[in-house]
């Protein structure tokens, strides 16, 4: 099925429905209430373990959602290689940058 | 001397554009990318403008090029963009404590262009700078939305000009994300936990054949590195001394900053 402009349009319009719902339920919530303690320390906790599920994702798992590294050998080494210049340099520029170079020069050697 | 301090007459919008600077830098590949995607996936410019502006995340972004590129049914996009944005309750209610006091309206609008990276600018700034309020924070995300979306355009032109190998551009937000674990990586217990979370994401991933996976590996590892670390402070309690586990890293770059 081809969409044409008109879906797409309705698409982002259920889309920003359903992305703001979580983005302004809680916030409006708890603007008036004190957060317990114990939730706020488990939450320092939350966005590592959302970021390193969404990596692992894109880099060890398919489309029909199995484990499979075959093929993911240039994201894999440009991965690590991002690793390493975050933590050296800390500068989220130079990682992107330099994460996308070098997959970009490694499709092409392996 | 007096270069030294900080000018008062120097208008907030600077201030915060300074702040907000690295992360619009950042935002330009990305959004590029993102762009070229979501053209390749169908979308004409004003829609991908307007998906820039309304959803203005990355990840959501990219999720709905790629599934429209598969052919997946209206239904099964939103679903899914559900639970990836679901993650943002979390991050919503940590910053909530910051916005006592504000309006509905002023909420509202918060949330609206609230995201990863402008929230852990924003989380960072609240934490650590007592004279940063709620209207320099929804500046700051101000910024970085038009920075997106300019870029979502631009990408969106270059899309329809020239072909573009995608799977190169895709890494861009893997990349970032990689970016963001490693400045969340303070101490030991935080890299063990992040390795819990990779291998539940896996388990999880398999198991459900959804993204509801991620949602459940989030859940369940943060929720282990809260009992651990509940345990290591209550165990310091006793013997005076610090776990390793909870020994913060020197930062290679110097000390930060802020």
């Amino acid at each position: 099925m081809k969409w044409d402009a008109m879906q797409h349009f309705l698409l982002i319009l259920l889309c920003f429905g359903v992305a703001l719902a979580p983005r302004f339920i809680p916030l409006a919530f708890f603007r008036k209430r004190k957060i317990p303690k114990w939730f706020m320390e488990w939450m320092e906790f939350v966005p590592i373990c959302l970021f390193t599920s969404l990596v692992v994702k894109d880099i060890f798992i398919n489309q029909s959602y199995a484990f499979s590294i075959s093929g993911q050998g240039p994201e894999l080494i440009a991965a690590v290689l991002v690793i390493g210049i975050a933590y050296w340099t800390r500068s989220m520029l130079v990682s992107v940058m330099a994460g996308l170079a070098a997959v970009f020069l490694l499709t092409f050697v392996l | 001397m007096t270069k030294l301090v900080p000018n008062p007459n120097e208008s907030a919008w600077k201030e915060n554009l300074k702040v907000s600077f690295p992360l619009d830098l950042s935002y330009i590949p990305i959004g590029l990318a993102c762009g070229i995607l979501l053209h390749a996936a169908g979308f004409n410019t004003f829609n991908t403008i307007l998906v820039s502006l309304l959803v203005f995340s990355g990840g959501a972004q990219f999720l709905i090029a790629s599934m429209l590129t598969i052919n997946s049914p209206l239904l099964t996009i939103v679903l899914m963009l559900f639970f990836l944005e679901l993650r943002y309750a979390l991050l919503g209610s940590s910053l909530s404590k910051y916005l006592h006091g504000q309006n509905t309206l002023f909420t509202f609008f918060f949330a609206c262009s609230l995201n990863d990276e402008n929230y852990a600018v924003n989380y960072l700034k609240f934490s650590t700078d007592k004279k940063w309020t709620p209207k320099d924070a929804l500046q700051v995300e101000h910024f970085t939305l038009f920075f997106w979306t300019i870029s979502n355009l631009v990408g969106s032109l270059i899309g329809s000009a020239l072909t573009i190998d995608l799977t190169v551009v895709h890494f861009a937000l893997t990349a970032l994300f990689l970016y963001m674990i490693v400045m969340q990586l303070k101490d030991l217990l935080k890299v063990f936990i992040a390795f819990l979370a990779a291998g539940l994401a896996i388990f999880f991933l398999v198991l459900t054949k959804s993204t509801l996976g991620l949602v459940a590996a989030t859940l369940v590892a943060s929720f282990v590195g809260f009992m651990l670390d509940k345990y290591f402070r209550s165990r310091r309690h006793k013997t005076h001394k610090k776990s390793i586990f909870l020994k913060t890293f020197k930062n290679p770059a110097g000390t930060p900053k802020e």
